[in-house]
């Protein structure tokens, strides 16, 4: 599943550690989900998206593999 | 938070960087481990003495240890449940390779002893599976790193 975390963190300019902070989640996390590694759970999906403010299908595209 | 900046002995039961919550829990599961190991070592040399006299206090002696293991393994329960759920991921990938390759290698030597395979100790498997485990949640957060 793609999605636009790094461009929206980017845009806030903030590091990885400051959003797995914001999440409360660790960094290896942050990065994973980043990259592509790993798909977060549904809570913490919508946890992110409500911390950018969007829709969740505007963090995420399940469409693209 | 992310506690990342160094790793210390009591951190050896994670790998990859761990939340202030998941560094608490595993504090508190390697502590745990620690007072069950030096408690299990007093406990085996204390019975192996052959001093302490037949009855409760013996029982006791023998008993204790496995008391305090299970609190080791509450606490790696509550440690899974608060986990960061990358970590949860990793963790159970590796309790399953562990347990697993545990299971097979005791199962599979069994049939090998039968055919003039040295006799293993009982704790032999269990060694497989810490081993296997430690080192599937290296690889594992590797691959996420």
């Amino acid at each position: 599943m793609k999605n636009r975390l790094k461009v929206l963190r980017a845009e806030r300019d903030w590091t990885q550690a400051d959003l797995a902070a914001a999440l409360e989640v660790s960094r290896q996390t942050v990065n994973a989900i980043e990259t592509g590694k790993y798909d977060p759970s549904l809570p913490l999906a919508f946890k992110i998206a409500r911390l950018f403010g969007l829709a969740i299908e505007a963090v995420f595209d399940p469409d693209e593999a | 938070m992310t506690n990342e900046a160094r790793r210390p002995w009591w951190a050896w039961g994670a790998c990859g960087d761990l939340t202030e919550r998941d560094t608490r829990n595993m504090r508190r599961f390697s502590l745990l481990c620690l007072a069950w190991a030096i408690l299990f070592a007093a406990a085996t040399i204390a019975l192996a003495s052959g001093r302490l006299p037949a009855g409760p206090l013996s029982v006791a002696v023998a008993v204790i240890p496995t008391l305090l293991a299970l609190a080791v393994i509450w606490a790696y329960i509550v440690f899974l449940r608060e986990a960061d759920e990358l970590q949860r991921k990793v963790h159970l990938e590796a309790l399953a390779a562990g347990f697993g390759t545990g299971m097979v290698f005791m199962m599979g030597y069994r049939l090998l002893e039968r055919i003039g395979a040295p006799k293993l100790d009982m704790n032999d498997p269990l060694l497989v599976m810490v081993m296997v485990w430690a080192l599937w949640q290296a690889v594992a957060a590797r691959r996420y790193a």
